[in-house]
């Protein structure tokens, strides 16, 4: 009984990267954009882009610690 | 007293023997390379793989970094690639699916992105970021400082475990299916049409992205913290 209802914290916790998954979409999307727009700036928005999918994803990632902890802790 | 070691500790001392012997190759045949001759084979692999790690690294620190930087993401780029596709050759326990190795990886980094913030902002300037904008902030000015740690390693660490443990219920649900299949049923025909392509995403390209990602990040949060000329 307790082990199930660990398991279905732990699931919720992962739902955090239901917005991760658009706030990326959105972050590839302008740097395609942008890309499209000026194709010489390409080396630069290119790491811009992966610091702002990086640290949006961040959330994801501590929704994953959340969920490992739950498993291996309790 | 029975000693219990991880798996992992011998597939991370097999990655690092067979980059070692690789590496060692490498350089007998760049001992052996004529300069004027037209390089070709192994050398010319070798040229390539420097020229792009030296052009992506350049694009984001200056001169001086450059020069021991360079070196250390070529390093990376060999380790964490070979070991994120060491699960196509059969390694069951792939070593970036280790938190250790991750975890080393990741502190190893910051060392190097606050090290050099010190050197190039000077000790003062460094100190007096701490306390800024003021003097109450330093808690969250810490712990901003350790943040990248955490989300270095476990980025890298979850999405390989992830890819091994989608590859490995894969693996008992098609031999579930195909047991119904009378005459062959323990034989597992299904996961052997599905798994190639699957291994293809979670295995080549999902470790080759990481591997970019992880590169990009450790040579982006180095370059963001010099001062700016």
């Amino acid at each position: 009984m307790e082990r199930g209802i660990i398991a279905i914290a732990a699931a919720l916790a992962v739902w955090v990267g239901f917005g991760t998954t658009f706030a990326e979409g959105s972050v590839a999307r302008q740097a395609v954009e942008s890309i499209g727009k000026n194709p010489e700036a390409s080396d630069k928005i290119r790491s811009m882009a992966i610091v702002g999918a990086a640290i949006s994803e961040t959330v994801a990632i501590y929704g994953t610690l959340i969920a490992i902890l739950l498993i291996l802790v309790f | 007293m029975v000693v219990k070691v991880q798996a992992h500790v011998f597939s991370i001392l097999l990655i690092t023997v067979v980059l070692a012997v690789f590496l060692v190759i490498i350089n007998r045949a760049l001992k052996k390379f004529d300069p004027f001759d037209e390089p070709k084979g192994l050398v010319l692999l070798a040229l390539m793989a420097v020229e792009t790690v030296d052009k992506t690294v350049r694009t984001d620190v200056n001169d001086e970094i450059f020069e021991n930087l360079g070196p250390y993401i070529g390093s990376l780029w060999g380790y964490i690639f070979l070991s994120s596709i060491s699960g196509l050759f059969g390694i069951q326990a792939v070593p970036t699916s280790n938190y250790s190795v991750t975890l080393t990886l990741a502190i190893i980094t910051v060392i190097l992105v606050e090290y050099n913030s010190a050197r190039y902002n000077g000790i003062k300037n460094y100190v007096h970021g701490l306390f800024e904008p003021v003097f109450l902030f330093l808690p969250m000015n810490l712990i901003s400082k350790i943040s990248p740690v955490i989300s270095l390693s476990l980025r890298l660490f979850a999405n390989i475990l992830s890819g091994g443990i989608i590859m490995s219920l894969l693996y008992t649900a098609m031999s579930f299916f195909s047991s119904y299949i009378p005459l062959i049923g323990t034989f597992n025909i299904f996961g052997v049409v599905v798994a190639p392509i699957l291994h293809m995403y979670f295995d080549l390209i999902s470790g080759l992205l990481q591997t970019f990602i992880f590169t990009s990040l450790t040579i982006i949060f180095i370059g963001k913290e010099l001062p700016q000329e």
